[in-house]
């Protein structure tokens, strides 16, 4: 019963970490077009000490330190002298593959917790004849 | 057969191991995207059942899982390396759903066995 309650938690701190990168992700996408805008990233880390070890949580926060994009505007009121402002760096295209991929492991791991509810449940089936 | 009722025990002892390695598969699964994480597994229960000898399997890590009344001993250890990401994450997530529908099925293969052995003692014992 213990290895159960182990796995549906495990399960659900993936689906957490899962869905708060998905957060940070369309947080990108919303901003790609605000000037100077940093695209966040978030690590994950395994959980060492805690109810159950072994669980992953999200890290810290981070800001994308590539260039931000110069782009060319003169009428632009935050263009400079040489008529261009920062951009972000947010690449729609590595946040889309980053979503596609957050949305694999997110069904992944609902589908273990699935299966662990299933396992317990038809044990208690036992009981009920 | 039920002087010591040792296909309960086995039966016992296969969900068990399904059941551990249900939560070392969702460990791994939800682990899929953790920098540096080394996938783990456990042996098969055909390697582990009987495992259990004279002396007794000692936990000295919280990741050793061992159960000596189950009459099978289980350790966590790492996987067959497959290919490792650039992040040095090992894990397979179409491997870990296939390894995930066969310790489904040894579950329930157990509680069949368990179920079907149990109808068999109540016919034995004249109640239905």
């Amino acid at each position: 019963m213990n290895d159960f309650s182990d796995s549906l938690s495990l399960s659900s701190s993936g689906l957490r970490a899962q869905s708060q990168r998905l957060r940070h992700l369309s947080e990108n996408i919303a901003n790609s077009d605000t000037p100077g805008y940093r695209r966040k990233t978030v690590a994950f880390e395994t959980v060492i000490n805690g109810d159950t070890p072994g669980a992953v949580e999200t890290g810290r926060v981070r800001l994308d330190k590539a260039e931000l994009e110069q782009i060319y505007d003169p009428s632009h009121p935050m263009a400079d002298e040489s008529g261009n402002y920062d951009g972000s760096n947010v690449e729609l295209v590595i946040e889309i593959a980053d979503a596609r991929e957050a949305q694999r492991s997110y069904e992944a791991n609902l589908k273990m917790f699935d299966q662990a509810r299933q396992m317990s449940s038809s044990l208690m089936d036992l009981l009920r004849r | 057969m039920f002087e010591k009722l040792q296909i309960f025990q086995m039966a016992h002892a296969m969900a068990q191991h399904a059941g551990a390695r249900q939560s070392v598969l969702a460990r791994n699964i939800a682990n899929a995207d953790t920098p540096g994480y080394v996938a783990r597994d456990i042996a098969p229960f055909a390697e582990s059942y009987g495992s259990i000898s004279d002396f007794a399997q000692r936990a000295t890590r919280s990741g050793h899982i061992s159960d000596n009344a189950g009459g099978f001993a289980v350790k966590a250890r790492a996987a067959a390396a497959g290919a490792t990401d650039p992040n040095g994450n090992s894990v397979a997530l179409e491997q870990e759903m296939l390894k995930a529908v066969d310790a489904k099925r040894q579950h329930d293969r157990a509680l069949a066995i368990y179920k079907s052995s149990l109808t068999v003692l109540r016919a034995a014992t004249g109640r239905r």
